[in-house]
């Protein structure tokens, strides 16, 4: 019975054992057992750094792995990729390798062609790299950050060299410019503090007015706004309504008013009319008198007849004031 | 002084040359499955079953530890997910199959020795040699089989436990998120680190239970015998898993590194 048990639970540990070994390799491998994955080929002259297992990515997206990396005739290297199911790949596609770390991780992306990194060196890997019998995509290896950093490194040289140029140049006297440039730029400095004073005061200014305009802009809108309320208030107890109302008969008095107007004016124009052939009238009369003609024409004409009534009068006048003084020579009343 | 050097040195080549030879004894006594089949099981349940628990509590304490220390080093201008990467690495290659062999040449080590000596000091070897028992074969190759077989065992389980701890240790302590300790444990990964790790596993199980069933053969003089045939046993385990660590690295690793 013990022999039983133990075989049972020596048996137990060992497939427990190795059963959670491989899930976990599996898992860490990413292994997905039963999974449809599409596969993909692509050549390159060389395949930098890059290893089974790597990394493809499409748009930055994870999207599956390197599987597989082989020598091929014509100095090819042909590197072969899975790719997770329903992934599409972007029209006209390519191969990119490159460090995906500072760390010696690399990874494969897919892109499309006009998204290629614009490089020479890349575009002619790609061209080489295009037209393949088997259909087999053109791929091209980004320069490795170890380029980089050895230019990085060059350019750190130059600017050690730069530096040390510099401080041969900086001696005394230089240091003694600097300092008179540093004084320079201290008054400097201060002058534009003042200026910045000034301005400051200014813009205050500016910005009362602005705001006291605003204040006003405010009333402005305040008293539009009561205007509109009062036209809606207005509007709301039928005021307008009766305004309208009332100009529509004023409107009717005035076509009536117009149409007495208008006959006043037609009986205006008959007595025109009348006062015409009156004037007409009166003008002949008046031609007749300057003509000398008729009684009125001769008084009108012939100044003797003026000369006479003058004299008539002087006559007149003359009596009258001599009856004033004397009137008992003329009148002699008796009354019994 | 110069003659307990001189000592030493001979007994450790002696116990070294001694487990060769019963290593080598064994291999020829593979061909009596009558004698040591029968006992294996037991062995393999003392050795490997017995021992998972330990193996457990150091690979549990060991995860978290080396994701504090990866946390510890690894300054701003290192991406954090590289704890994950620093933890699987370690733990799979090196310490669950180090430091496991290193806690079971401790347990198991010293009980091979001490069991195996007792029966020598107390003539039960010779017993079996008188009922015509093969001692190679009933004593040395069922231990030594079950050594082979289940130290890679607890191991492979040490490392599961160690990643596991190193992973919650990550979330629970330095503020990282599963998935950044995922994609770091992931980033490297290799079939090669478990096979490396378990082959290593396997070598100290052998050197293990050889060494102890050869300090528990030599052993004399009663039960200090017994109990300085287990002393020599856990040291010379512990130097030979150091030694057999840094051979498997020279074999494997500098011709993966170039």
């Amino acid at each position: 019975m013990k022999k039983r048990s133990n075989d049972f639970l020596l048996g137990a540990v060992i497939l427990g054992a190795i059963a959670l070994v491989t899930a976990v390799s599996l898992y860490l491998r990413e292994s997905d057992i039963g999974t449809k994955r599409s596969q993909i080929t692509a050549r390159f002259r060389d395949v930098g750094q890059v290893q089974v297992g790597n990394a493809v990515v499409i748009r930055g997206v994870k999207a599956g792995k390197v599987e597989r990396i082989e020598l091929a005739e014509g100095g090819w290297v042909l590197v072969r990729i899975s790719l997770d199911e329903d992934v599409a790949l972007p029209p006209n596609p390519v191969l990119l390798l490159g460090a995906s770390s500072l760390f010696g991780e690399w990874q494969a992306t897919v892109t499309g062609r006009q998204s290629v990194p614009a490089s020479k060196d890349v575009y002619a890997q790609l061209s080489d790299a295009a037209g393949d019998k088997d259909g087999a995509l053109p791929g091209a290896v980004l320069p490795d950050i170890a380029q980089l950093t050895s230019v990085a490194g060059g350019i750190a040289g130059d600017i050690a060299s730069a530096a040390k140029s510099f401080q041969l140049a900086f001696n005394d006297s230089a240091a003694r410019e600097l300092r008179a440039s540093i004084h320079s730029v201290s008054l400097m400095s201060n002058d534009l503090a003042r200026t910045v004073r000034v301005q400051s005061r200014n813009l205050d200014t500016i910005a009362v007015d602005v705001r006291s305009g605003a204040e006003a802009l405010s009333r402005a809108s305040d008293g539009f706004l009561r205007s509109v309320a009062r036209l809606d208030s207005a509007t709301s107890g039928g005021e307008v309504q009766r305004i309208v109302r009332e100009s529509a008969l004023a409107a009717v008095q005035v076509r009536e008013a117009s149409e007495r107007l208008n006959q006043i004016s037609k009986s205006f124009a008959t007595t025109e009319g009348h006062l015409r052939s009156v004037m007409f009238r009166a003008d002949s009369v008046l031609i007749k008198v300057d003509k000398g003609q008729g009684t009125l024409g001769l008084m009108v004409n012939d100044p003797r007849l003026y000369h006479h009534t003058d004299s008539l009068l002087m006559d007149l006048r003359l009596l009258f004031a001599d009856i004033k003084k004397q009137p008992k020579r003329y009148f002699g009343i008796k009354i019994f | 002084m110069i003659e307990s050097v001189g000592r030493s040195v001979r007994e450790s080549v002696e116990g070294l040359g001694s487990a060769g030879r019963i290593s080598l004894e064994g291999v020829r006594a593979l061909r009596d499955v009558r004698t040591w089949g029968p006992l294996l099981t037991d062995q393999m349940r003392k050795l490997g079953v017995d021992s998972i628990p330990i193996g457990i509590l150091i690979a549990a304490f060991m995860g978290i530890v080396l994701a504090l220390l990866a946390s510890y080093s690894f300054t701003n201008s290192v991406p954090r997910y590289l704890v994950g990467t620093l933890v699987q690495k370690t733990v799979m290659m090196e310490l669950a199959p180090v430091l496991t062999g290193l806690a079971l040449a401790g347990r198991v080590g010293a009980s091979i020795a001490a069991e195996i000596g007792t029966m020598r000091v107390t003539e039960q070897v010779d017993a079996l040699e008188t009922l015509a028992y093969d001692p190679i074969a009933y004593l040395v190759v069922p231990r030594m089989l079950a050594g082979l077989v289940m130290f890679p065992v607890v191991v492979g389980v040490a490392m599961m436990v160690g990643l596991i701890a190193g992973w919650w240790a990550s979330m629970g302590l330095l503020d990282m998120s599963s998935a950044q300790f995922i994609k770091g444990a992931r980033l490297f990964f290799d079939v090669f680190d478990v096979r490396y790790g378990l082959v290593k596993a396997a070598s100290f199980g052998v050197a293990v239970t050889a060494v102890g069933c050869a300090c528990g053969l030599q052993a004399r003089g009663g039960s200090e015998g017994v109990g300085a045939a287990a002393t020599k046993a856990v040291v010379t385990s512990a130097v030979l898993i150091l030694v057999l660590d840094a051979f498997w690295a020279v074999v494997w690793l500098l011709g993966r590194a170039t």
